[in-house]
């Protein structure tokens, strides 16, 4: 198992993410307060799967802005847009802040790392059963990483 | 979108019906979106092995795409994957059936070259770990893997129209290389206008790299042959040196079926498409969307050839650099080159009829019969070469497609073994230094990257590919020519 981020919510400590079992791929369920607390959760539990060496020269800041037709098709834009930063420009993506979300469109800051390659194992995000469904406390969906 | 949840009826084999020996079938009654039955070809606990994850439901689940023709198709390695199940074929009747992104995966082409020499293991025995370490210099792996060749924009889009003929050009291949490659290694309804910048920038530097996961670059020795004269004619004999290359179209790949997967979504909400999985969305193929997706996918597949044969190319050279003046007749001569991930226009036979379909093939290979006119003169009386990886450390098998698989499976066969256990499961069973340690106490050299990514890839997570091969064998879906087994092994 990954390591675990944990939200403390009304006294309560709930694991934000877990890891579920594939046969040929990864997957994980994640849960947040709300779409924004979902799309950070959900980025910091692909980092997580993935397990990326550290990376040598000093933080910098990405801002980007991604677009989906309904709230499943921004959380797999979204972690696709960070795959690309990672594979494309060599980066290590490390914190996360949705900064706005508007109309299925979101703004967000991103603190990332250059490396020499690319770290990322993941290929891609899926659509495979996803669906954020409304649970107590908030959003939770399950994603599924072609590796 | 989703009318149906995929989850909502669980597959039991009493819902499965017994066609013949080593077929089983899934009527079309059994869901009410279902277009055409399925049908799984499988001995009794491969089956068995296929119902223990969610790869019957996927392939139910494809079983509904506008257009589906005679059934949808799982062959004996099917596995779990997302949307289309790993190991299925679904073909849908052209114009207006449909083309569908998921159906193909993110690593477009991804497939396999099998290079074979006229020299025995062990002449070069002696030598071996130099070559592995050569090949893991000049052959870089590992998902961000950069190569040796810097592409400007104009040789991208070359790349990406020609496929393996940009390679014979630059002379990284010979003719006879292109000759002996699916599509003679150049789609050409390419076009790399509809490619987007996104997957332009994750493919740039990736050209003759090998990525990571299960890809891998392999020095084998034959060790069985089961039709001396059909392996003659490919040039396999026992005890010689062969080496496979099995890789796909890189990030390249990845991000143009992410594009078309994201825009999609809209798509075939437009087109009135209902679906039980939104990872199969999909566009009438005769559509201004569908033809767009089908020529970036083209250029995906020909960026694969292209990659392979480079990589062919850097293989030839390090056992060059490291046997000229040592070893003769090193040659290295292509036996073949096929595609498992991938969506073809063909002509097949349906129930008394020739039909035009878009055959997606999705971890499986196409496997035409004697005859065909799509093969070389060389290969046309033979059939097409058919080459199926074992897991790490175990055989692999070179097959010849037959008259059976152009009549009961769209002219497609299996892929490899299949996995029956998750990676992170793999990894809590065995250590990839404990591996490494164990294959080289059976005479198998490894060269990786990465422990943890060795230890996903472990045998013990996939099948066995012997008895896969054996029930295409029996089932005429592929007629076995050879057995290769490993003696080094690359990684990512």
């Amino acid at each position: 198992m990954p390591r675990a981020c944990l939200l403390s919510e009304v006294g309560v400590q709930v694991a934000s993410f877990e890891e579920i079992e594939h046969t040929a791929d990864r997957a994980f369920r994640v849960r947040g307060r709300n779409m924004a607390d979902l799309l950070e959760n959900a980025a910091r539990a692909m980092q997580a799967l993935d397990e990326p060496s550290s990376a040598r020269e000093p933080s910098a800041s990405e801002e980007i802005e991604v677009e989906g037709v309904d709230r499943e098709s921004l959380l797999v834009n979204w972690l696709n847009e960070i795959l690309y930063l990672e594979q494309a420009r060599q980066l290590v993506c490390e914190e996360f802040h949705i900064a706005e979300i508007e109309n299925r469109r979101l703004r967000a800051q991103i603190e990332t790392r250059k490396c020499d390659r690319s770290q990322t194992h993941i290929k891609a995000v899926t659509f495979h059963n996803l669906h954020i469904r409304e649970v107590s406390g908030g959003l939770e969906a399950e994603v599924v990483l072609d590796v | 979108m989703c009318s149906v949840p995929a989850e909502a009826v669980m597959i039991e084999k009493k819902h499965i019906e017994r066609v013949s020996e080593n077929v089983w079938e899934i009527p079309k009654t059994f869901r009410h979106d279902m277009r055409v039955p399925v049908r799984l070809y499988a001995d009794e606990e491969l089956l068995d092995t296929a119902l223990s994850d969610n790869s019957v439901l996927q392939l139910v689940n494809t079983a509904t795409l506008p257009g589906v023709v005679k059934y949808a198709i799982a062959m004996p390695d099917i596995h779990q994957g997302y949307g289309f199940p790993i190991g299925g074929v679904v073909a849908t009747r052209l114009p207006e059936g449909v083309i569908s992104p998921g159906g193909v995966g993110y690593d477009i082409n991804c497939g396999v070259r099998l290079l074979v020499s006229q020299v025995s293991v062990e002449e070069i025995e002696p030598y071996l770990e130099d070559i592995a370490s050569r090949l893991y210099a000049n052959c870089p792996s590992g998902v961000g893997a950069h190569g040796h060749l810097r592409l400007s924009d104009n040789e991208l889009d070359q790349v990406l129209h020609e496929g393996s003929r940009w390679m014979l050009e630059k002379g990284y291949a010979s003719r006879e290389d292109l000759d002996r490659t699916e599509e003679f290694g150049r789609i050409s309804a390419a076009d790399a206008a509809f490619v987007s910048d996104h997957a332009r920038e994750r493919g740039r530097n990736q050209l003759g790299t090998l990525g990571a996961g299960n890809h891998f670059i392999e020095v084998d020795r034959v060790t069985e042959v089961y039709d001396q004269p059909t392996a003659a004619r490919l040039g396999i004999y026992a005890g010689n040196v062969a080496v496979q290359i099995h890789c796909g179209s890189r990030g390249l790949g990845h991000q143009v079926c992410e594009d078309y997967v994201s825009r999609f979504q809209k798509t075939a909400q437009d087109y009135g498409i209902e679906l039980p999985d939104r990872e199969l969305v999909c566009a009438p193929f005769d559509s201004k969307e569908g033809k767009e997706y089908f020529r970036a996918m083209a250029c995906a597949a020909n960026f694969a050839f292209a990659n392979r044969q480079l990589l062919a190319h850097m293989i030839r050279r390090s056992f060059e650099e490291m046997l000229t003046g040592e070893v003769k007749n090193l040659e290295l001569q292509q036996v073949y080159d096929i595609a498992h991930n991938m969506a073809k226009v063909e002509e097949h036979n349906i129930d008394g009829r020739s039909l035009r379909v878009c055959v997606h093939r999705k971890g499986a290979t196409r496997a035409f019969g004697p005859g065909s006119s799509v093969l070389p003169d060389s290969l046309r009386d033979l059939g097409q070469p058919v080459l199926i990886p074992g897991s790490m450390g175990t055989a692999s098998y070179v097959l010849i497609g037959t008259k059976g698989a152009m009549e009961q499976t769209f002219g497609s066969t299996c892929h490899g073994a299949g996995r029956v256990m998750s990676r992170t499961k793999a990894k809590k069973t065995i250590r990839g230094t404990v591996l490494r340690d164990q294959l080289k106490s059976r005479g198998i050299l490894i060269c990786a990257g990465s422990m943890s990514g060795l230890a996903e890839e472990a045998p013990l997570a996939y099948k066995d590919v012997a008895r896969v091969v054996e029930v295409v064998h029996m089932l005429g879906i592929g007629r076995k020519i050879a057995r290769l087994e490993p003696v080094a092994v690359i990684k990512g």
